[in-house]
């Protein structure tokens, strides 16, 4: 019964980094940008779940608002300041890093340092009694949220015009563009989108992972570790690479646990030896 | 010529400011002065690759922290002097140079990027995570300056030491920049596929200065280490990597003179803001931004551009 | 692999600076701009004489123990205002840097609260990390410093390598938070426990002094983890968590406090193991509100609780509610404290501080009522105050901290006097890992 909770307990948080690692990989997938204010998205929606579940103590309107609210944030900051630069990488990305300082810095004004969970709603709190153990609800209701996230990109992925479009930008922007697809709305939505996946990731994690300064960088570089696995640009290779991550941390933290912090570095490090591009990454 | 006496004095100048600095400020501000310095290697390292090969890295504080940590580990755990720490470090630096350029070259722009980042991430991990070996978070406190024949525990004698060390690199990178090879870096920065028709093989070349920009950092990494006498994780983190990259940017890439001042720059700047408020965050966040938007070229872009627009009719 | 060229930043630069001739007009504008710089400000930053005292304040202000910081640094301000910021007729002067929490930038400011602002004590630190780099400035350049923050690590009063004739410490040592707790266990019928003990120094520490003073009274520690620190996911560790146990003893300092208290919840495991939390890190006030009735009944030790009924604390807790609005934990108590320690002392040097060792006989000798209760000094600069077993429970209506048992005079030793704690053969740092092992823990010289 144990492994059973450590397999659940690896997807579970493999699931939280898919939302994280999705959005990552989608952006530059498209618009070969390393988003490094991925990070803020995260946090700072995040944070504004916190806000609205505190106001209105609604779980479903926490989600919403923040998940509303970065996407618009994501797609004025590519519109009007990213878009500059457009195909230049190395200011896209310096950029970003200049806006992950900022928001890192606001966010510790606005809501102060101190460690914060958003409460989970009642519906969800409790444990699924497990034999000798039990298994929060919550976790299971994460990892249930997380499949139908990534059906949901998927059947977006494959079965809808705009994902069509989608994939053809990512294949060859130019000749996207020559048929016609509007391929800066295009942009702008899919960072909108990917910002958005970052917060609701944000919204979700709370509960149990808490909100605290510095969550930011952490949630960064996990779902770097992720995309460097799965491969940039692709959303299988975000699933795969999330729940193989997701596993590989709870395992090694439980039968290794002189080296919990390398296990999730692990994967990574080999992955760029064997495979630069990722699993299932494009050259 | 004017234009060479000009320079000629200027130079002069330069060099006799920063020798009579001790005698002219609090030894506060000499040591602020060390830390400028030291940082302005660190930046000029970075420039080599970015700058002049054209390889943006966001985790070259690895190669600064792990010379850094060699420095420490010799000094604590083996009991070694100054005279073997120091080139151990260089060494060591090399060497994860050499590892990193290794792994990261085969990719370009984002991915180069990422795995650059990542893999100083691992370092990083390490450091903080190897409690037994490297402390951990609580860093390494303790390292004793070495004595190479004067003593250099004090802060007047430890700054002549550090200047004339990054003097000395200084003088180096320049020779390098100015070499065959450094013109060869700058073609690869302009174009590989037009390099690689020539008959360079790129790739070797910007193995080279990947691994010569680690060696500088790893200087400038040592050099820390007995400045501040302590070593801890935060040398390796994204951050310290983060802000080698503005000064470079924030200086002017590709110029060696622009890094250095760059670096000034961040280190004073740091040092004043955090004094008035604990948003330095904020301010060096807001540098990134208004730097790229405004003035992607650095301050030696924007004085340049100011000349050259004086000269012109 | 991209097909678009990538116009390397900035690069159009270099058309312009490779000419030798724009490069020297460059340097000579940097030049000069210097030079005017440093001979306009050189006078400047000439040191200026005062009959104020200085008081150089190290906290972190920013980065992950910033709420710590602002806490600590409430208190220290509570204690100077309410003296006037006066003290032996010298009026008193802060200056408050923030360490960010890193050695290094503790050092830098350090330094310039002394060279560059003249201050002539130090104190506050809430890192350990800091402290110990701190504490190698003060013994080097002779200056006085009294830690008043979390920085808890035993070695800096005990005798030893970093013995520093310059340093006092007002706020607690890891053990002795820890030792008084395997006391109060035993005698509340526990024999084994199983610890979960954050993986640093710190974490170490403690948990070490616990298991050391458990097994000393015949208890067992039958399992330890530990979980890096900054961990997120708990999970693990508490699936793996030995049932059989009396107890689960806890030290997770920060935000592991807060998260571990809820996953613990979120396992199921609340009502089948009782929680001892070391230093109150899970039931730090502000993680109450958030954790709700799954905070109830958890067990703390700690050299404060804000529920203690002492004319002193029931002043201090009723002003710093006025002041910030909460209640308080460890760091504003520790702050006040700190604070009082440095200006008592000057009053017995009558504001001279320029005998640096008679200042530090003064500051050794300072004995004092505090909200935490009585405080004296050791001969070596460290705290002997008293430690409180608190308990989760309701008040009006509230989460609150309540102290349910008292243990007075704890020093840094107890509950070994120091020639007996001098005689165990393995340090702490040797230890980790063999908590389980009861004739290692207790082996003498």
């Amino acid at each position: 019964m144990i492994w059973v909770i450590h397999v659940l307990n690896g997807i579970a948080i493999g699931m939280l980094l898919f939302l994280l690692a999705a959005g990552l990989s989608l952006i530059f997938g498209l618009m070969k940008i390393l988003n490094l204010t991925h990070g803020s998205f995260y946090l700072v929606g995040g944070y504004i779940g916190l806000t609205v579940m505190q106001r209105t103590g609604s779980f479903a309107l926490a989600l919403l608002a923040a998940a509303a609210a970065i996407a618009l944030l994501g797609a004025v900051i590519e519109r009007f300041v990213l878009r500059r630069f457009h195909l230049d990488e190395l200011p896209q990305t310096l950029l970003t890093f200049g806006f992950l300082f900022i928001f890192a810095d606001l966010s510790l004004w606005i809501w102060g340092g101190d460690p914060v969970m958003v409460r989970q709603p009642r519906i969800l709190a409790g444990s699924l009694p497990m034999g000798d153990y039990g298994y929060p609800i919550y976790r299971l209701f994460l990892i249930a949220v997380g499949l139908v996230v990534a059906g949901a990109l998927w059947w977006f992925q494959e079965h809808t015009r705009l994902g069509t479009m989608l994939r053809a930008g990512v294949d060859d922007a130019e000749i996207a563009r020559a048929l016609g697809i509007d391929v800066s709305l295009l942009f702008t939505l899919i960072f909108a989108v990917g910002a958005a996946l970052a917060a609701l990731g944000g919204v979700l994690a709370a509960p149990i992972l808490s909100l605290y300064p510095g969550a930011d960088f952490d949630a960064l570089i996990l779902a770097f570790v992720v995309v460097i696995v799965g491969g940039l640009g692709s959303l299988k290779g975000a699933l795969v690479g999330a729940l193989l991550v997701g596993l590989l941390d709870d395992f090694g933290k439980a039968f290794f646990p002189q080296f919990a912090l390398f296990t999730v570095f692990v994967p990574m490090a080999f992955i760029l030896v064997v495979r630069p591009t990722g699993l299932f990454g494009r050259r | 010529m004017t234009g060479r006496i000009g320079s000629i004095v200027v130079c002069v100048v330069f060099v006799a400011l920063m020798l009579a600095l001790p005698h002219m400020v609090r030894p506060y501000y000499v040591g602020l002065a060390t830390k400028m310095i030291i940082f302005a290697l660190f930046a000029m390292s970075l420039d080599l690759l970015l700058g002049y090969t054209g390889l943006a890295s966001l985790g070259h504080a690895a190669f600064f922290g792990v010379a850094a940590y060699a420095v420490a580990l010799l000094i604590l755990r083996a009991g070694v002097g100054g005279w073997i720490a120091f080139p151990a470090a260089l060494v060591a630096s090399t060497v994860t140079g050499a590892l990193v350029a290794v792994l990261a070259l085969r990719a370009r722009g984002s991915y180069f990027l990422m795995i650059t980042f990542a893999l100083a991430q691992v370092v990083w991990s390490v450091a903080f995570g190897w409690r037994s070996f490297t402390n951990g978070d609580d860093g390494m406190p303790g390292v004793a300056r070495p004595n190479f024949g004067w003593s250099l525990e004090g802060t007047d004698a430890f700054y002549y030491f550090v200047l004339a060390v990054v003097g000395c690199a200084a003088l180096l990178l320049l020779a390098i920049v100015k070499s065959p090879f450094g013109r060869a870096l700058r073609g690869i920065r302009e174009s590989e596929t037009r390099m690689q028709a020539l008959g360079y093989d790129v790739w070797r070349y910007q193995f080279v200065a990947f691994v010569l920009a680690a060696s500088f950092a790893g200087l400038a990494g040592a050099l820390y280490a007995y400045f501040n006498r302590f070593v801890g994780p935060e040398y390796l983190h994204v951050i310290q990597s983060a802000e080698a990259l503005i000064m470079v940017i924030l200086g002017g890439a590709g110029t060696l003179v622009g890094p250095a001042i760059g670096a000034a720059l961040i280190v004073f700047l740091e040092d004043y803001v955090s004094s008035l408020t604990q948003h330095w965050l904020l301010v060096l966040g807001s540098i990134y931004v208004l730097v790229t938007l405004f003035a992607p070229r650095g301050l030696v872009g924007l004085i340049v551009d100011y000349r050259q627009r004086r000269f012109e009719p | 692999m991209t097909t678009t060229k990538t116009i390397p930043f900035g690069m159009t630069i270099a058309p312009y600076a490779a000419t030798s001739l724009a490069r020297r007009r460059v340097l000579r504008s940097i030049a000069t701009a210097g030079a005017v710089a440093l001979t306009l400000g050189a006078p400047g930053l000439a040191a200026q004489a005062d009959d104020t005292i200085k008081i150089g304040i190290l906290l972190p202000l920013s980065g992950n123990f910033a709420p710590n910081g602002q806490q600590a640094l409430t208190g220290m301000k509570m204690y100077f205002d309410e003296i006037g910021n006066t003290a032996a007729g010298h009026k008193l002067e802060l200056i408050v840097e923030d360490t960010q929490g890193k050695p290094d930038v503790g050092v830098t400011k350090a330094r310039k609260e002394v060279e560059r602002d003249g201050a002539q004590v130090l104190t506050g630190v809430v890192s350990s990390g800091v402290a110990l780099a701190v504490n190698d400035y003060s013994r080097e350049n002779k200056v006085p410093l009294v830690l008043s923050g979390d920085a808890g690590a035993d070695e800096l009063t005990m005798p030893g390598p970093l013995t520093n004739p310059y340093l006092i410490r007002t706020s607690q040592n890891g053990r002795s938070v820890s030792a008084p707790a395997a006391d109060w266990a035993y005698k509340k019928g526990w024999r084994k426990v199983t610890i979960i003990g954050s993986d640093y120094a710190g974490g170490v520490d403690t948990n070490h002094a616990f298991a050391q003073a458990f097994c000393a009274l015949g208890g067992k520690v039958i399992q330890e983890q530990w979980p890096p620190i900054g961990t997120s996911d708990f999970g693990p560790y508490l699936t793996n968590l030995d049932r059989t146990a009396d107890a689960v003893v806890t030290f997770e300092p920060g935000a592991d406090g807060l998260r571990f208290g809820q996953q613990f919840s979120e396992f199921g495991l609340k009502g089948k193991l009782p929680v001892l939390d070391i230093y109150g890190t899970i039931v730090y006030e502000p993680n109450l509100p958030q954790l709700g009735d799954g905070a109830l009944g958890i067990y703390s030790s700690l050299f404060y609780a804000a529920m203690l009924k002492t004319p002193e604390n029931d002043r201090f807790v009723a002003e710093l509610k006025k002041r910030t609005g909460n209640l308080p934990s460890n760091e504003g108590p520790n702050g006040y404290t700190g604070a009082r320690a440095i200006a008592d002392a000057i009053t017995a040097v009558k504001g001279d501080l320029t005998d640096t060792m008679k200042f530090m006989a003064a500051l050794k000798a300072v004995k004092f009522p505090s909200p935490k209760g009585d405080l004296s000094l050791d001969k070596y600069g460290q705290v002997i105050q008293s430690m409180f077993i608190r308990e989760v429970q309701k008040v009006d209506g509230q989460l609150a901290n309540v102290p349910i048992a008292t243990y007075a005079n704890i020093d840094q030793f107890w509950p070994f006097t120091e020639a007996e704690f001098a005689e165990y053969k393995y340090s702490y740092k040797e230890l980790k890992g063999s908590l389980t092992d009861c004739g290692k823990l207790l082996a003498k010289k």
